[in-house]
């Protein structure tokens, strides 16, 4: 008897399909003239097809809406929906119907029905529809366990499960590199990815930003009023095609202040992207917080304030430099200037800068010259710390043009 | 359900790989050992890898089995993936999931079988499992049975996903040793604050159904079965896919000794557009050398002047041009009378020592002879540009008429069918396998022997879809002409007539999606600029005629050929220089010359009507290439490409722009889409029709369909068939938008009633195959239901019909 009854066949059927977005169907244009042999035969034929556009046969995409055909791919981030369908094959009417639809990941297990009310009662040819989504958070293996019980007519309790098995692909691949400029600002480039086999539209790739910073989007030429994307018209990208994003933080004034907060690491902010493919099929992603580690300064900080971009050949120019105590103790410091072979530094050397208290910075306006033509590094600032009788050397702290007076006048 | 307090503690953000890694090169390589500001140049970067992946990290070269980008038709099929029921017992996963989509076609019956051992297998281990497992199995039920179960796949898979990512974790062990610092940092989805439904906290009724469920489980676990997804593994290009009807490239012996079958002379045989049967043909061309009989069987479907020409090729397949200009000049004098009615010009033909003459001149610009022999709208058809090499063979042939001019034997066009007897009917061999003999007697559709064998019959092919039974037609008629099987290779004259046949033939064959065989039919003909294939290489023949005897038709589907057959770049090669020749035909007739660049005089009339074509010419073009662009996923160059045929159609601008719009659509870019619907509305205020316009419900549909507003974008449609209650898009469309609303039932009946009411419109491929997949999604028995859709196919529709619709296979 308890045989039989494990290869009864059930009095409902459970059906599942993935509703991805339709897709639009697309004809294939023969044409002729009407002095070929067909005549106006193929024409008429495109124009008795209901999937050509009227009025402009030869257009390849038509209007018509096909369902998916398949179960197609799944990437992380986007929505999956899926149709199901319960329906009574037999010719009596069951009772208490009660369906239940589970994704089952690796790390969890969701309910993803919309009702957990049983339905009482299905009869003959009729059917349970539910429409399920789930933004899918994980990647890997997913598996949607669809559960049917029900009553009999004669009473009899039934119960079934099916399995579904997917695999959820990762869309993107995301690279991010920073940049330190000579002021505080920090660059963000980020390199995206599209690793799907399908064109995506990138609808929003944006940097949120830790509380520390501000941030400005460097992907569009301001031409005008308005900004056009440095990509282009078009903004999609190709599968395997990756698209460089831009952004440059700066510390907000109250963290810029204090050098030291900014030491480290230090939590930049995280990319937010939103992408669309067929028919607006959406998907979301961030990324996590994304770190950087903040160039050391050590104890002494030297940066610049002004500094001339250009300037002439064995003619003094000026620049200001900033001296930050980072450390935890106040210094007495000794400024030493040291010439290359290309700059002069105009000036004693051995000055004495007096106290720097922690966190404290000072001014210090300074002059030069440089005796080479061409892009020259400017290097051979010494300071010493006559507490601890350290010396801490600055070389390459910032580059100049030198170009011949005479020369550029010509020209 | 004790695992929903995992996401609980960590609502927005799911770290897939867990914590962040961060290399230990990165600490020494980034903080500068002494503080020196950097300068912008050498500033030492980060490069961090986001990796998304945990272990199931899958590059898409590893998937690559399920979705390769390589040919055209899995480009086409990329968003397809074999979805793969799996079953209760860990043991019954097989490797379904690894099944290559290049294998698809060939493993599909296999796999059938396959998956019918598997279900027996499957009942197997469940009775046996049963006896020893029963008392676990009751205690282990729900979700804990199955986690067992999804550790066991798991194991199953990981080795597949994870080997071929070891090569992917030394490229990335490579760059960490650059000098840049790789981090691998985890990305994770994100809850957005309208998050989803159903996240899903513990139900009571959960807990009751396993109470209730404790009981049955270990009986009632029975097979599942799920046809759905393994069902729709056929790919969605049908277009693409050889359909089960390949012809052979046996010749059929039958084939030789006349159209068998078809012997009887038909009595309408007198009619002007008849030809006879080819039993007769042999007597045609035995005796071809003295008379012109044959004159009379290859008649003129066009108003130009057409001259038939006996083939040498079916005598003599040695005589070479000379000798067949000789023999048909005698015959050309004669010839041109015939056409006296259509062609006034022609009815003054003059004797053979003009015919000589103007044949002198026809190379040349002479206005006189050219005025005299050719029809106006025959040049403006006919006009081609030649390549170099051609031209100055061309005029070689017009200057040397005496003597002998000797043209390589590669450099001329020598066709020949390739295949032959493509007959089948799908239709009907579907009915036997599915329904029996006594069935399939029902399906009556006209074969090539049923129809005259003459150009009448082959429309009559054509007009009732039965584009197979035509293909076999041509092969006939042009195997009449010299060009039959195995003929490929060996020289043989071309007229009108045979170029219009071998027209038709690649333009069905396309149409059937063979485009293979189309391609190897073509071969021989090159890139269609062979000297034989003008008439000025038959200037007896066709004393005075210039230009191109491919009809220009011909030329576009030779150059659209090679992107059905993952070839579009060679597609857009030949795509562009045709725009170059119309181009160029359309800058002469605009400076005031002739469509070829001579100084032939035009009358206005002829110069508007030579302008008017050659820019619909130039149109189609253009539609060709964007079409092309468009398959090859340039949407940039596509886009541009449709815009700029508005200029040249301003009539069809309208549905340009809507169908840029669906473009957009399709990228997921819907503002710019909306952007182009705007316009679209605006172009329909312009042209003033009052009610709103079809179209612009049809773009505000899609845009709701986009903004998975399925109510909505099921509104406009119902609004466009209040408009137009007949239109099939809309119909289509808005039961499609029912489905996705959770109204199966009504979907179905929508489309059933109209394919019931209407089959003339609706017995499409496209809404057949929604239709089948409702059925598929509704009940069990679906099949049955698919047979009866076969079954008014049956009536209806020719042996062209595509049955892959009805996934009945």
């Amino acid at each position: 008897m308890e045989v039989n009854q494990a290869k009864q066949e059930h009095l409902l059927a459970l059906k599942v399909m993935r509703l991805t977005k339709p897709t639009l169907f697309t004809n294939m244009p023969v044409t002729c003239e009407d002095r070929d042999l067909p005549g106006d035969l193929f024409g008429r034929l495109m124009k008795e097809d209901p999937s050509t556009i009227k009025g402009a046969e030869a257009l390849m995409l038509g209007e018509m809406l096909t369902l998916p055909q398949n179960f197609g791919n799944i990437f992380l981030g986007e929505t999956f929906s899926s149709y199901i369908s319960v329906h009574n094959d037999s010719t009596q009417e069951v009772k208490d119907i009660l369906v239940k639809a589970d994704l089952q990941t690796s790390s969890q297990r969701l309910n993803l029905s919309a009702s957990n009310n049983a339905v009482t009662e299905l009869k003959p040819e009729s059917c349970i529809d539910d429409v399920i989504h789930h933004e899918v958070k994980e990647i890997g293996t997913h598996i949607l366990v669809c559960a049917v019980s029900y009553t009999t007519q004669a009473g009899e309790k039934l119960y079934f499960r099916k399995f579904f098995k997917f695999q959820v692909l990762k869309p993107l691949d995301v690279k991010t590199k920073f940049y330190n400029a000579e002021t505080d600002e920090v660059f963000l480039e980020a390199q995206i990815q599209n690793i799907t086999t399908s064109p995506m539209f990138m609808e929003k790739v944006s940097l949120e930003p830790s509380m520390m910073y501000n941030v400005t989007e460097l992907n569009t030429v301001e031409t005008g009023d308005e900004g056009t994307s440095t990509f282009g018209k078009m903004s999609y990208l190709q599968p395997m095609d990756t698209r460089q994003y831009l952004y440059c933080l700066k510390p907000k004034s109250e963290f810029a202040e204090k050098a030291g907060v900014i030491k480290g690491v230090t939590v930049i902010g995280k990319l937010d992207i939103v992408w669309k493919t067929n028919l607006g099929e959406k998907g979301r992603l961030q990324t996590s917080q994304l770190q950087r580690m903040a160039p050391g300064y050590g104890d002494v900080r030297l940066s610049l304030e002004m500094i001339p971009d250009t300037v002439n050949l064995e003619e003094p120019f000026d620049i200001t430099c900033k001296i930050t105590n980072c450390s935890e103790r106040t210094m007495d410091l000794v400024l030493e200037m040291c010439n290359t072979r290309s700059i002069h530094w105009c000036g004693v050397s051995g000055r004495q800068l007096g106290k720097v208290s922690p966190s404290a910075s000072l001014s210090l306006p300074l002059k030069l010259l440089s005796s080479v033509q061409g892009l020259q590094s400017i290097s051979g600032l010494r300071l010493t710390d006559t507490f601890l009788k350290r010396t801490y050397e600055y070389d390459d702290i910032a580059q100049v043009c030198v170009v011949c007076p005479y020369m550029s006048r010509e020209s | 359900m004790d695992n929903n307090e995992t996401p609980a503690q960590r609502p927005v953000t799911l770290d897939i790989t867990g914590a962040v890694e961060v290399k230990p090169s990165l600490s020494a390589a980034v903080i500068p050992p002494e503080p020196s500001l950097l300068p912008s140049s050498d500033v030492h970067f980060q490069e961090e890898s986001i990796d998304l992946g945990g272990e199931s990290f899958i590059t898409p070269e590893e998937d690559s089995h399920s979705m390769p980008s390589e040919s055209l038709m899995d480009k086409l099929n990329d968003q397809m993936m074999e979805s793969v029921m799996i079953s209760d017992s860990p043991n019954n996963s097989e490797e379904d999931d690894v099944v290559p989509m290049d294998n698809l076609l060939e493993q599909f019956e296999e796999r059938e079988e396959e998956q019918a051992a598997a279900v027996v297998k499957e009942t197997l281990v469940a009775e046996e499992k049963k006896e020893v497992v029963e008392e676990k199995v009751d205690d282990l039920i729900g979700q804990d049975t199955t986690e067992i179960k999804i550790e066991a796949v798991m194991m199953q898979t990981s080795p597949v996903a994870s080997s071929p990512e070891e090569p992917l974790e030394n490229v990335k062990q490579k760059l960490t040793t650059d000098d840049q610092d790789v981090i691998t940092v985890s990305i994770s989805a994100v809850t957005p604050e309208d998050s989803t439904p159903s996240s899903g906290s513990p139900k009571p009724e959960a807990a009751a159904l396993e109470t209730s469920s404790k009981g049955t489980t270990s009986k009632d676990e029975s097979i599942p079965v799920c046809t759905i997804f393994s069902q729709g593994s056929q790919p969605k290009v049908q277009a693409l896919v050889p359909d089960g009807f390949q012809p052979t490239l046996i010749k059929s012996p039958s084939f030789s000794s006349g159209t068998g079958g078809s012997t009887e002379i038909t009595p309408s045989q007198l009619a002007p557009l008849v030809c006879q049967p080819s039993p007769s043909l042999s007597k045609f061309f035995s005796d071809s050398g003295h008379v012109n009989p044959a004159t009379d069987f290859f008649d003129s479907f066009t108003t130009s002047s057409f001259i038939s020409i006996s083939n040498p090729n079916a005598e003599s397949p040695k005589s070479a041009a000379p000798t067949e200009r000789q023999l048909s000049a005698s015959s050309g004098s004669s010839l041109p009378l015939q056409q006296a009615p259509v062609e006034p010009a022609l009815a003054t033909a003059p004797p053979q020592p003009f015919t000589q003459l103007q044949a002198v001149f026809s190379g040349g610009d002479d206005p006189f002879a050219t005025a005299l022999n050719m029809s106006e709208a025959d040049k403006r058809y006919d006009a081609w540009l030649p390549s170099e090499e051609t031209r100055k063979v061309l005029i070689s042939m017009a200057m040397q008429q005496y003597s002998q001019v000797f043209v390589e034997r590669e450099r001329l066009a020598m066709p020949g069918l390739k295949f032959d007897n493509l007959q089948g009917d799908a239709v009907k061999d579907l009915m036997v396998r599915l329904m029996g003999e006594q069935a399939a007697m029902k399906r009556q559709v006209l074969t090539a022997n049923s129809v005259e064998q003459s150009f009448l019959g082959l429309k009559q092919l054509i007009s009732t879809k039965n584009w197979r039974a035509a293909v076999d037609l041509t092969g006939r008629l042009l195997t009449a002409h010299g060009q039959g099987y195995g003929k490929a290779g060996q020289p043989s004259s071309h007229n009108t007539d045979s170029l219009q046949l071998w027209f038709v033939r690649l333009a069905l064959l396309t149409k059937l999606s063979l485009f293979q065989n189309a391609e190897m039919e073509l071969e021989p003909f090159g890139n269609l600029d062979q000297p034989d294939l003008y008439y000025e290489y038959y200037p007896t023949v066709y004393p005075g005629r210039r230009g191109s005897m491919v009809p220009f038709s011909m030329r576009v589907l030779h150059a659209e050929l090679p992107q059905y057959l993952g070839k579009p770049q060679e597609s857009l090669d030949r795509l562009h220089s045709m725009r170059t020749v119309c181009q160029t035909i359309l800058d002469n007739l605009e400076q005031g010359l002739a469509e070829d660049g001579s100084m032939i005089n035009l009358t206005q009339e002829n110069r508007q009507a030579s302008l008017q074509l050659w820019k619909s010419r130039l149109s189609r073009v253009l539609y060709a290439v964007a079409n092309c662009l468009l398959m090859m996923k340039d949407y940039v160059l596509a886009v541009e490409t449709y815009h700029s045929i508005i200029q040249y159609e301003p009539q069809q601008k309208v549905q340009l722009l809507s169908g840029i719009g669906r473009i957009f659509l399709q990228i997921g870019d819907i503002k710019t889409a909306e952007k182009y619907f705007l316009d679209v509305e605006k172009a329909t205020l312009e042209k003033g029709s009052g009610t709103t316009d079809t179209c612009v419900l049809m773009n505000r549909a899609f845009i709701y369909l986009s903004q998975n507003n399925y109510s909505d974008a099921h509104s406009s449609f119902a609004e466009v068939l209040k408009i137009d209650p007949k239109n099939p898009v809309a119909n289509n469309n808005a039961a499609v938008c029912l489905l996705y609303l959770g109204r199966l039932k009504e979907s179905l009946r929508q489309l059933e009633g109209l394919v019931q009411q209407d089959p003339a419109l609706y017995l499409h491929e496209s809404v057949l195959f929604n239709l089948t997949t409702m059925y598929e999604l509704e009940s069990s028995r679906s099949t049955q239901k698919k047979q009866a859709l076969l079954e008014s196919v049956a009536c209806r529709e020719g042996d062209s019909f595509n049955t892959q619709c009805l996934k009945l296979v």
